[in-house]
């Protein structure tokens, strides 16, 4: 598996973590450049049908990144897409995707570290995993 | 599809063009499908950038156009306003962002260059689906809505009332003025509080930008800053407002007697009420809980009695819809319950008052036009009366109350004015002194009357027990000693609390409070104090924290001045163009997103059995899109087929 380089592909919300994404750069923090980045405005407009279309695309693994519980600039947009999350990971897995390959997490506007350190993470993993068979 | 897409890439000064092989990016867009012009250019955000966006769009026929530089936090209006300008809809734009989640921070040249390419192919690929939207504008509606008429409520009000403006003052119980209605005097002036207070409950109630909502409460509130819609219930009072004038005839005629909560439940009124003397408006009401009519019995004998025909039983609740632009929160306070803290005796031991109670004994409306006695009607000769009941301890509430050193100081002036020789036992852990005046008012009240002040160790170092037809206070001192003492009479500071039903308010107005004590949270307790984390909802008074009538009076006049300065009628408000939209045909009823717009956007046509969303309550989070079984929601801007082609275009690239 040597020298393989995951693709990745970041569902952002606008408020919270796509700002947060922002102030990484703003920051000249580096992060992996294996995440491709892809704005909604709330993280709850992540319909499960665009994850399943990122793997098919020849993602080798998704990120979803929302706002803090109760940050949501909606109110309970990131509530509906952590329930989402946990039906996706029980569908990955029949799947036959490895459940790390889809990750969620929360992202402030100022939490640039902590965007470049989940990247990071989730780049890692993935080098870990190796290509997702197809 | 044949769109013409132009691609602008930004060099950002050395930014972008040292971060990555501009040739490279530029050459490869060159090559994407629908793209018919692809430039580099200095700074594109600069003048002279934006002038050739324009010319290009006319030129060459644009009908999309690309702009691959810093993040459309940046400068995405910028450039819509260019498309707009050049006679392009401006949401048939896309930004592609190699700056802030590229240029910067990818070291690597090649990888940024790759990054970049497969940023910029995806917003290419996503734009050629960009759809005209339009933005719609509405009034902005420059009504307020004002809940609770107290002190701050009132102050708020009638800062807002002006010309072109409508005030909804909403109040729950049949009267105005809030508990200061309810005292006789006010500290620190001493003043008699209806001489305050009733010049300016007249200007409120004769006020022609003033609608007061007495018995009325809000069910539910739905839009936002500008355009908020708001339902309230008013319940009938079965008397006419208008004819009745107060004469009280009614009154005497009524058979039933019950407690009156508006004297703290220290006497008796009827079934058909005025809340106390003086309590205005001075117009009776029936309370129907209580009232006969209600029982299934045939009462009609306040309608006999009344002069004036001002009785209408057939009175109904009313549910109005009002339309305001912003609202005030001034539900102010209540005391904590003593009970809860069995040490003060209170409910057990027969002369244990709150401090509430005790202003209605002291009012000349009050249940003993004023006398103060014992409950066997006695005159006490001793008092005894007691801080931080509730407050400023670990068990009940941390805070401090602010205003009960005062008032109760107000008490031993209002004793010592009215009982010649009486002792007054003042039992504290720390006084509360603050301000220009408070000190002064200490000093001056001290000297005045018999005043024993008995230090305690804790501010809840004290028990009250009744024995032997006595009422025992014991208590630790300063030093930790035990020490005892009898009282006629005591009276207690209970703290302050958020309004009983601030909890319900709140999640009605969608706004927090803190934790335990019910007061509403401000957006920042230095700079922003009395707007809340809602734009356009704002808190005054004791709902946002204890303070005096000063402060209530200041925060309400704030809020209505945070409103003044922006609420301004003939305002346009830009509706959010970005919402989601409701394919009849498709929508097979089953309702799931009903329950997840956070806006209560969207409703159900039970008959047509199919949903709908409200454009303008919308606010275009797709979170109702994203749920849709059928397919049957579209989240404009982010279409399912927008957001397939920026995951295809990110991933599929070269
Ligand atoms: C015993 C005592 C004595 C005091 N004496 C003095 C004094 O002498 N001088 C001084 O400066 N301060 C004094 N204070 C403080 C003073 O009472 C407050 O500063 C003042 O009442 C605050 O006014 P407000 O409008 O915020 O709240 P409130 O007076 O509590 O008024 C709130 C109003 O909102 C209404 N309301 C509540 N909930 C709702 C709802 N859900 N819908 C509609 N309406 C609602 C209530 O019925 C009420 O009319 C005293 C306090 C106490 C406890
Ligand atoms: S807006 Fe960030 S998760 Fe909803």
């Amino acid at each position: 598996m040597k020298g393989f380089e995951p693709k990745i592909i970041g569902f952002l919300c606008n408020w919270c973590s796509y700002e947060g994404a922002d102030a990484a750069g703003r920051a000249r923090k580096a992060y992996p450049a294996n995440l491709r980045v892809l704005r909604v405005m709330c993280s709850g407009r992540v319909d499960p049908q665009f994850i399943l279309e990122a793997f098919k695309e020849g993602a080798d693994g998704v990120m979803i990144l929302g706002c803090h519980p109760g940050d949501c600039h909606y109110k309970e947009g990131n509530l509906q897409t952590l329930k989402r999350y946990y039906v996706l990971k029980r569908v990955l897995s029949t799947l036959g995707i490895e459940e790390d390959r889809l990750r969620l997490d929360w992202i402030s506007a100022g939490e640039g570290d902590k965007f470049v350190q989940v990247v990071s993470e989730m780049t890692e993993r993935m080098r870990q995993l190796g290509p997702l068979p197809r | 599809m044949a769109e013409r897409i132009g691609v602008y890439v930004c060099e950002c000064g050395p930014n972008i063009k040292d971060a990555m092989d501009l040739d490279e990016v530029v050459t490869f867009v060159q090559g994407l499908e629908n793209v018919v012009l692809t430039k580099a250019f200095g700074l594109l955000c600069a003048q002279e950038g934006q002038e050739l966006i324009g010319k290009d769009i006319k030129e060459h026929d644009l009908t999309r156009v690309v702009i691959a530089a810093c993040s459309p936090k940046e400068h995405e209006k910028t450039f819509r306003q260019c498309l707009e300008k050049a006679g392009l809809n401006p949401f048939l734009l896309q930004i592609a962002n190699i700056r802030e989640q590229c240029a910067w921070v990818v070291k690597d040249k090649s990888l940024a260059t790759d990054k970049a390419k497969a940023i910029i192919h995806a917003a290419v690929r996503r734009v050629a689906y960009h759809e005209p939207l339009e933005v719609k504008e509405i009034a902005c509606q420059p009504h307020a809505l004002v809940v609770g008429a107290g002190m701050a409520g009132i102050s708020a009000a009638l800062t807002l009332a002006q010309k072109n403006r409508k005030v909804y003052l909403v109040e729950k119980l049949p009267c105005i003025g809030g508990k200061v209605a309810c005292y006789e005097d006010v500290f620190p002036s001493l003043e008699c509080a209806s001489c305050i207070l009733d010049p300016i409950l007249d200007e409120v109630l004769h006020n022609e930008h003033i609608e007061i909502l007495t018995l009325t409460e809000v069910q539910e509130v739905l839009g936002f800053y500008g355009n908020f819609l708001v339902k309230v219930t008013k319940k009938a009072r079965f008397v006419d407002t208008e004819t009745c004038i107060g004469c009280g005839a009614c009154l005497e005629t009524c058979p039933v007697t019950v407690k009156n909560e508006y004297n703290e439940g220290l006497d008796e009124r009827k079934a058909i009420y005025i809340p106390y003397a003086g309590a205005l408006p001075n117009v009776a009401a029936i309370d129907k809980k209580h009232c006969l009519r209600w029982q299934g019995e045939a009462c009609s004998a306040c309608r006999e009695a009344c002069p004036f025909g001002s009785i209408t039983y057939e009175d109904t609740d009313q549910v109005r819809q009002l339309r305001v632009g912003a609202i005030v929160l001034a539900t102010g306070f209540d005391l904590f319950d003593p009970a809860r803290a069995p040490q003060y005796g209170y409910g057990k031991v027969e002369d244990v008052y709150t401090s509430l109670e005790f202003e209605r004994l002291v009012n000349s409306t009050g249940p003993t036009q004023g006398k103060i006695v014992l409950r066997n009607g006695q005159v006490p000769e001793k008092i005894a009366l007691v801080h931080c009941v509730g407050s400023r301890s670990g068990k009940f509430h941390e805070y401090c109350s602010t205003v009960c050193c005062m008032y109760l100081l107000k008490f031993a002036h209002q004793v010592t004015r009215q009982l010649s020789g009486v002792s007054i036992l003042g039992f504290y852990s720390d006084l509360c002194l603050p301000g220009k005046e408070a000190q002064g008012f200490f000093n001056k009240i001290s000297q005045e009357g018999n005043i024993q002040w008995l230090h305690m160790k804790e501010p809840d170092s004290i028990e009250i027990t009744q024995a032997d037809g006595k009422t025992l206070i014991r208590f630790t001192d300063v030093h930790g000693s035990p020490r005892e003492v009898t009282s006629d009479m005591v009276v207690l500071a209970p703290a302050m609390e958020g309004a009983r039903d601030a909890g319900a308010m709140a999640q009605i107005f969608d706004i927090s409070q803190g934790a335990g004590e019910g007061f509403f949270a401000e957006e920042n307790s230095q700079i922003a104090p009395v707007s809340t984390a809602i734009e356009g909802i704002f808190i005054a008074g004791c709902a946002q924290g204890p303070k005096d009538i000063q402060s209530s009076v200041a925060q309400g006049q704030a809020a209505a001045g945070r409103i003044l300065s922006r609420l301004v009628p003939g305002e346009k408000l830009a509706l959010e163009p970005v919402t989601a939209e409701v394919d009849e045909d498709l929508c097979c009823g089953c309702k799931l997103c009903v329950g997840l717009c956070s806006y209560k956007a969207i409703t159900c046509d039970n008959l047509k059995n199919n949903v709908a969303i409200n454009k303008v309550l919308c606010r275009g989070c797709g979170t109702c899109a994203a749920a849709c079984p059928s397919g049957a929601i579209k989240a404009h801007h982010f279409t399912d087929t927008e957001v397939s082609e920026e995951i295809r275009g990110l991933l599929r690239q070269g």
